[in-house]
């Protein structure tokens, strides 16, 4: 039964990537992205990923649509006449020949759930498992690592989301208003 | 398929609609909470302040598209997003250096349970979240406003 849901979710995010990127609307375009997104959360519920899942539903499927949204709003839409683009064979066999060279580490991967695994059994996995509750208080162990652990990589990341959000909205805002 | 939107080139893109504007009333003070509750409660669930952050942001982009952006934008006012942000890096920045000042290392909480606060490493945590928190709803809620106001003429 799961092995089939996530058979037919994969069929689903592959399908939503490739109208994404064949859809001549932008509009349809943007749709199929959110879609897409959409998918992409289910699947890492899934792989045991809540928090990532939770991320991806909220920004990509979420506030990048409506972005999107309103970006296009703001472009000229050509009238469209066909619904897929003219796919341009040789760019399309370099896309398939990248995916299937990236696609060859896939079966270096250990099985999901496995307990032997490098990550399973490394130490420092089984350090945070053992100590995070007794030294941080806190039951999710991803946020133990996140704000205790690593809270030096996340003041880093919240600086980098500041520059860049700062950075943004003073060129933007340089070419909206003069 | 064909129907790009009609909108598109006249800058008008507010069209009130009573379907939207009832259903953001109605969702809107739950996705409020269930921000705010991915943000707390991150510390002991799925979630965090990142999550949370996003989910906040998210209100105000449902107010913008429900009772037009520019009006939103006047109601909120375009500095707050950024002076929000501002204040959630320094909050982290004032909880990460302020253990090395009591002789501590760099964001080590426990070292605030000697002024009296009790568990001192499980509410720094949450100090964090909710500064990351800050952070990203403050930058989507700009970015919303000003990628809207863009080029085009936007007449609200």
């Amino acid at each position: 039964m799961t092995a089939a849901l996530q058979a037919a979710l994969l069929v689903f995010v592959v399908t939503a990537a490739v109208a994404t990127a064949v859809l001549r609307s932008a509009l349809s375009s943007v749709v199929a992205f959110g879609a897409y997104s959409l998918g992409i959360a289910i699947i890492w519920v899934f792989l045991r990923a809540p928090d990532v899942g939770l991320t991806e539903a909220a920004v990509g499927a979420g506030v990048m649509t409506i972005l999107f949204l309103l970006t296009i709003v703001k472009t000229d839409s050509p009238t469209v006449e066909r619904t897929f683009e003219r796919i341009d064979y040789r760019a399309a066999a370099i896309a398939i020949a990248l995916v299937l060279a990236l696609s060859s580490t896939v079966f270096a991967l250990p099985a999901v759930g496995n307990a032997e695994s490098a990550v399973a059994s490394d130490d420092v996995t089984n350090y945070y498992l053992d100590n995070a509750y007794e030294e941080t208080e806190v039951k999710n162990a991803v946020t133990a690592v996140l704000a205790a652990y690593r809270g030096f990589d996340t003041m880093g990341e919240a600086v980098v989301v500041y520059s860049a959000g700062v950075g943004l909205l003073v060129v933007l805002n340089r070419e909206v208003f003069g | 398929m064909s129907d790009a939107p009609e909108a598109a080139g006249t800058g008008a893109t507010y069209v009130g609609s009573p379907i939207i504007m009832a259903t953001v009333r109605v969702v809107m003070p739950f996705v409020f909470t269930f921000g705010l509750f991915v943000m707390f409660h991150g510390a002991d669930s799925t979630g965090g302040g990142f999550q949370g952050g996003v989910i906040v942001g998210t209100v105000v982009l449902m107010l913008g598209i429900a009772f037009g952006i520019g009006a939103t934008r006047d109601w909120i006012g375009s500095r707050i997003p950024v002076a929000v942000v501002g204040i959630g890096v320094l909050a982290f920045l004032f909880t990460g250096f302020g253990s090395v000042l009591l002789g501590a290392g760099f964001l080590e909480y426990s070292v605030y349970h000697e002024l009296g606060i009790p568990h001192a490493t499980k509410y720094g945590i949450e100090i964090i979240e909710l500064a990351i928190g800050v952070i990203v709803a403050g930058i989507v809620t700009g970015l919303f406003f000003t990628i809207a106001a863009g080029v085009g003429g936007d007449s609200e």
